[in-house]
């Protein structure tokens, strides 16, 4: 584990530098909370450290709402994201198993994989719905982002996890290793304090296996009665780190628009025949979390669910599908 | 026209009686042929013998009112039909009509029965090939219900 | 990255002729601008420039390459506006996709086909790919149902391929007509007719859902095991590439797993038949 730090003013300098040759998005405090905005040096010392979390995902960074993949435009520069929480930098890992396929690799997922310099940040606080904590995922990364930011005092604290983040580090000036064994102790502490909270908070809560378990056996009667403040109106799919089901649509000259769907909009699985498997709303409601829990697993070995709590945020219907774990976990 | 345990071995629905069991079936057994429109037997008709089609066609229906004939499907080559022949009060269902020429085996449903009651094996295979005959039939039934429910 | 292939551009293919096939039904005859193959029971996605694209298993033989044909039911937006297009205009094609049917696994056996409906267009393909290595083949039965005489496309198939050496072809309708001297009823009572070594013999199945379902059930009741049963599935399908989500059945893409399956793979998945 190798820790540098650099003093927070020559970090803003910094990101200001590289805003020359880099396009880069930071977690930002705004009247709302947090979110994703294209970095300007006027919003540089807005960007937010040390807690969870952006309401939008990575996902709309490497799987846009909308592209055209058939005559896409390439990344013009290579990009920077600052702010990512570990919930949804483990969130890539199944969309990289879906969209870097060895026999069907998506070339414009890849382009952009291959060109973002993942900065992450460490969760020493958490919002209601965290629950990462149940699925083993850890309010921090120390692994899959290229590295980590670590807001101490007037320092920021990098915790460097790949060799593309080191790489990326040496560019930076006034960086030095870490010596305060003191300030290490702090966030460690941070960290483990963190981990405790979200535990504390999600303790009934089943573990990813045993959700599949629950899921998979549930009765009619517990979809029926989630599913009925549910207007389909696709908000968990949308926002959801792991949830990319997209349509195609044809332009002319054969161009192709990938555009993201959700199996929770009425129409999913409708074939022209008129038959349709979705059609009626529980089991529509069903099949997300069947897909999540029981099938995803069966194809993938990464999490279909990192526990981020969004889901539940954009519910209009206020449906909370913890709550549904709980109750079958009885 | 008499039959004989070869002729009986070539049709899939006599597969696993044994050749002695072949031999008493062809015994109480006669080729039947038919013309077109010949109609085998009509509906409530009182039936002294099972029916396994060997060649042509058959259409098997019902009759609502005197002379209105519903057709309701085929036979095909290598059904049984006639069942209710084995069944008191041995009434037909349905008729039964030429649509080809048509050659059948007809065995005497008296002999059958007794044969039923004097040997467990032969009566045990017997009206297991009956019981499926009819759950084909049903099978069939409910796939057509459900066709013309789609439709 | 202009060396790997996009997935998602479709090559571009000249449409020469157009059959009628029925009233509801055509055959397209295309001619790929690049090279093209794809093995029997595979699909494609067949577009029409600027306005949509669905998936088709072409009813061509696999062993002819220079074209291949497609045969279309107007069944939507997009297959109506196929059957307005005349020889000359360019379609798109994406593929070949998915898993077709495993022909190598018939070496030796006894094949029964059952076919029901729009079926009969992959089922010709595989039937062309068998009458390829029919040495290798015990025999091949087809038993077909059609709801009318009208809706059997290629009616000339059945004379053929009752006197192609090892080939047998039933047929049966819904509802006969005027003319229909043949047999009526379901495709199932077909199965009485035929004459098969069971442990011998492999079992396709591939029609509309309903007929799916019945006719796996009367195939399992006369022995098939459920691994000699080949099942060919259909789903909304918009990428074809086992991506988009919207031919999931279960955990599988039948995209990308099927859309040939076996039974047995299929068995413990719910609403397959939906």
């Amino acid at each position: 584990m190798q820790y540098l730090s650099i003093k927070k003013e020559e970090w803003d300098k910094a990101v200001e530098q590289l805003l020359l040759s880099y396009t880069i998005f930071a977690a930002v405090d705004n009247e709302f909370g947090i979110d994703y905005e294209l970095v300007r040096p006027e919003n540089i010392a807005s960007i937010s450290y040390n807690k969870a979390k952006p309401a939008t995902s990575l996902k709309t960074f490497f799987l846009p709402v909308k592209e055209n993949v058939t005559s896409g435009i390439p990344l013009k520069r290579q990009r920077i994201i600052i702010g990512a929480p570990n919930c949804d930098i483990q969130g890539l890992k199944i969309l990289d198993e879906i969209y870097l396929d060895k026999d069907f690799n998506d070339i414009s997922y890849r382009e952009r994989r291959e060109n973002t310099i993942l900065i992450s940040i460490d969760c020493f606080v958490k919002q209601e719905h965290c629950h990462c904590n149940s699925y083993g995922i850890r309010p921090w990364s120390d692994a899959d982002s290229d590295l980590a930011v670590i807001r101490n005092n007037d320092l920021i604290v990098l915790r460097i996890n790949t060799g593309r983040g080191r790489e990326f580090v040496s560019q930076l000036a006034y960086v030095q290793v870490l010596k305060d064994e003191n300030i290490i102790s702090e966030i460690e502490k941070a960290n483990s304090k963190a981990e405790s909270l979200l535990k504390e908070s999600n303790k009934g809560l089943p573990d990813y296996k045993a959700t599949g378990i629950i899921v998979k056996n549930a009765g009619d009667e517990i979809w029926r009665k989630y599913s009925a403040p549910c207007v389909s109106c696709g908000a968990c799919a949308t926002i959801c780190p792991t949830c990319s089901c997209f349509l195609l649509i044809d332009k002319p000259g054969f161009e192709k628009i990938k555009q993201l769907d959700a199996c929770q909009y009425p129409g999913f699985q409708r074939v022209a025949g008129g038959e349709d498997s979705l059609g009626e709303l529980p089991n529509r409601f069903r099949n997300r979390y069947m897909c999540k829990y029981v099938w995803k697993p069966q194809k993938f070995t990464s999490l279909a669910c990192t526990g981020c709590g969004r889901c539940i945020e954009a519910c209009i219907g206020k449906i909370n599908k913890n709550e549904l774990f709980i109750e079958l976990a009885i | 026209m008499k039959l004989t345990t070869g002729d009986l071995k070539k049709i899939r629905f006599f597969d696993h009686y044994t050749d002695k069991q072949l031999e008493t079936i062809s015994k109480m057994s006669s080729l039947k042929e038919f013309k077109v429109k010949d109609i085998l037997f009509e509906q409530y008709d009182e039936l002294s013998e099972v029916f396994v089609l060997l060649e042509g066609s058959l259409s098997l229906g019902i009759s609502l009112a005197k002379e209105k004939r519903i057709h309701l499907g085929s036979i095909v080559e290598g059904q049984l039909f006639s069942w209710s022949a084995v069944f008191s009060p041995y009434i037909s269902t349905a008729w039964v009509m030429a649509m080809a020429p048509a050659k059948v085996i007809a065995i005497d449903a008296k002999k059958l029965n007794k044969e039923i009651e004097k040997d467990c094996d032969f009566g045990f295979k017997t009206m297991s090939k009956i019981a499926q005959t009819i759950s084909h039939r049903l099978s069939d039934t409910r796939f057509q219900l459900m066709n013309q429910m789609m439709l | 990255m202009t060396d790997v292939k996009n997935i998602y551009k479709p090559i571009k293919a000249r449409l020469t002729e157009v059959i009628d096939e029925s009233p509801l039904i055509k055959t397209f005859v295309l001619i790929p601008e690049e090279e093209f193959s794809f093995g029997t029971g595979q699909f494609i996605e067949l577009s029409v420039d600027g306005i949509g694209e669905a998936p088709f298993t072409p009813s061509s033989s696999p062993h002819v390459t220079d074209k291949i044909e497609v045969t279309v039911m107007r069944t939507g937006y997009v297959t109506e506006i196929m059957h307005n297009l005349k020889p000359g205009a360019y379609m798109g094609i994406r593929g070949p996709y998915g898993r077709g049917y495993p022909v190598e696994a018939f070496f030796g056996k006894e094949v029964v086909i059952l076919g029901g409906g729009c079926g009969l267009a992959p089922i010709r393909s595989l039937l062309y790919a068998l009458e390829h290595i029919k040495d290798k083949l015990e025999k091949v039965i087809l038993c077909y149902g059609s709801k009318t005489p009208a809706d059997c496309v290629y009616k000339p198939l059945f004379k053929r391929l009752n006197s192609t050496e090892k080939f047998e072809a039933y047929r049966t309708v819904d509802k006969p007509d005027e003319g229909w001297d043949g047999s009526v009823g379901v495709v199932t009572t077909l199965l009485n007719k035929i004459r098969f070594n069971l442990e011998n013999s492999i079992a396709v199945v591939c029609g509309p859902p309903i007929m799916m379902k019945f006719g796996t059930i009367r195939l399992i009741e006369m022995g098939y095991k459920e691994d000699q049963i080949f099942l060919s599935m259909e789903k909304n399908m918009s990428c074809g590439l086992g991506k988009c989500g919207h031919c999931m059945m279960g955990e599988f893409f039948v995209c990308k797993d099927g859309p040939v399956f076996t039974y047995r793979e299929l068995k413990n998945t719910p609403d397959i038949w939906k």
